[in-house]
């Protein structure tokens, strides 16, 4: 009797959790504000403990890193003796400094937005757990302006979008992940779609909604291999913001529709810097009659 | 006649300075319980989002706020345990892109099924606590990329999947090794049955001489 009055209490118990979970989970969804605010604060809480943590761990997690990619790094140590013979002069030292400042350069020399305000921020940390492959921490929050939506970018293209912001850092959502859906143009045939990463491949991006298959059935009108990809106007994003290039086109949806699939011009798995376009984000991409975005609004 | 009346005895009941300190005890061996849970479980949440972040098998981490909810369900029991498993999963949500409540949902739900399928098992040696947390981590991770996918997130059930599981569940069936006394320690538990076998010897041995 006991035992069944206890068992179900604790039914009664477990029913509540989860009543409580779907309740933040609905009000996750629907973007509910204070909630979004208490997380930050959780995390602002937490960040000075998670520095000191990265950076007494960080030696002992590189001693790791070292002593299981071993082949990994005599193969590339091999091409570092190639380039040092070559260069002769450059020391060890000198080089990691000149690849520090290549990244920043990297970073920070992007040419293609003009009108837009830019900050840089390093890379603090890749995501935490093993479902987070496409969040990256970097070390700019709303402190120095950044904002939810935010486009982020390297001097080779589109790396992803400010998702989460706190007060001295922020989670970007890179452009690898499948579920950010991006306006994108085929500067090639001017051609406006909607596109996202494939998951399991973070270097590929595909097109699939909003291109259609040449109705006269003239290949020429496809997109050349090799065309780059660009930013859609109508996109949340600035305009003209290179992701890649035309990798291969395929017929979709019984030859009706264009399948795209895009080389991202950016590596989003080796950053050390990048740059935040500082332009206020667009709610909602323009969708209707005349916007290139039929549903769905990247 | 009277009808004679039954003897009524007086419940034996305490003095109520008594009660008071009874339950001031109680009220602080819970604060000192749940001051050592949280200790514990920061220790989990910063080791994997710094040291775990970085160090991977086979390019899988440990799931330490799983490993955590799990120990919890195995040790404080279906009732307790899903109410740790669930703060553990929500502050974990804290850190991930996925929506929040869905960890700690998963979590609840993992650690009130293992508490309960486990209540009567004997498991307080090393290696059944590793296979049940083993079990467990397998089915939390699974769990939680079945809601996930369920609530509308993309990417989480993919080809990458059983690696994931099994890899995850098996590192966290090592780490329990460590992570089991600490959550014994944390809940206020007597050390396991089979650690106190092995000092027995000793201490006969002791009581002998």
């Amino acid at each position: 009797m006991a035992v069944a009055q206890r068992s179900g209490r604790s039914r009664y118990r477990l029913l509540l959790l989860l009543l409580t979970a779907a309740t933040l989970l609905t009000l996750d969804f629907r973007g509910f504000g204070p909630l979004e605010t208490a997380q930050s604060r959780a995390r602002d809480a937490l960040e000075p403990v998670v520095s000191v943590f990265d950076a007494v761990l960080g030696p002992v997690a590189e001693v790791w890193t070292v002593m299981f990619s071993y082949n990994d790094l005599r193969s590339e140590n091999a091409e570092l003796r190639d380039e040092v013979d070559r260069l002769a002069s450059a020391d060890i030292r000198s080089a990691a400094q000149q690849d520090a400042f290549d990244r920043l350069l990297d970073a920070t020399g992007v040419t293609y937005v003009d009108d837009v305000a830019q900050l840089t921020a390093t890379v603090l940390r890749d995501s935490p757990g093993n479902f987070d492959d496409d969040a990256i921490s970097i070390d700019a929050g709303h402190r120095h302006g950044v904002a939810p939506g935010m486009a982020v970018v390297t001097s080779a293209g589109f790396v992803g979008r400010v998702e989460i912001v706190d007060a001295a850092s922020s989670t970007v959502t890179a452009v690898s992940d499948p579920g950010l859906v991006i306006g994108v143009r085929l500067l090639d045939t001017g051609d406006v779609g909607l596109g996202h990463g494939m998951a399991g491949d973070p270097t590929r991006f595909v097109v699939d909604a909003g291109l259609r298959w040449p109705e006269t059935g003239d290949l020429t009108e496809l997109p050349a291999i090799g065309s780059p990809v660009v930013t859609a106007a109508g996109s949340r994003y600035p305009a003209d913001i290179p992701v890649g290039r035309v990798a291969s086109v395929e017929p979709a949806e019984a030859g009706l529709a264009l399948l795209v699939t895009v080389e991202l011009a950016a590596n989003v798995e080796d950053l050390g810097y990048v740059t935040v376009l500082l332009q206020a984000p667009t709610d909602e991409a323009p969708v209707g009659p005349d916007s290139p975005f039929p549903q769905d609004s990247p | 006649m009277t009808a004679r009346r039954p003897a009524v005895t007086a419940p034996v009941s305490m003095p109520p300075t008594v009660l008071r300190s009874r339950r001031l005890l109680a009220g602080s061996r819970m604060t000192l319980i749940g001051l050592r849970l949280i200790v514990v479980y920061l220790l989990a949440l910063l080791l994997q989002l710094t040291f775990f972040s970085e160090v991977r098998v086979a390019e899988v981490a440990p799931e330490l706020p799983a490993l955590v909810a799990v120990l919890a369900g195995l040790f404080a029991g279906a009732r307790h345990g899903s109410v740790i498993a669930f703060w553990a999963g929500l502050l974990w949500d804290v850190y991930l892109s996925t929506p929040l409540g869905l960890a700690a949902a998963t979590f609840a739900l993992v650690a009130y099924a293992l508490g309960a399928v486990t209540e009567d098992l004997f498991h307080d040696t090393r290696i059944q606590t590793a296979v049940l947390v083993f079990i467990g981590t397998a089915a939390t991770v699974a769990a939680y990329a079945l809601l996930g996918t369920v609530v509308g997130q993309r990417g989480l059930i993919e080809d990458r999947l059983l690696r994931v599981v099994l890899v995850a569940s098996a590192l966290n069936a090592v780490l329990s090794l460590a992570a089991a006394p600490a959550m014994r320690w944390a809940l206020g538990m007597r050390r396991a049955k089979s650690e106190r076998k092995w000092r027995k010897p000793a201490e006969a041995a002791r009581r002998g001489r």
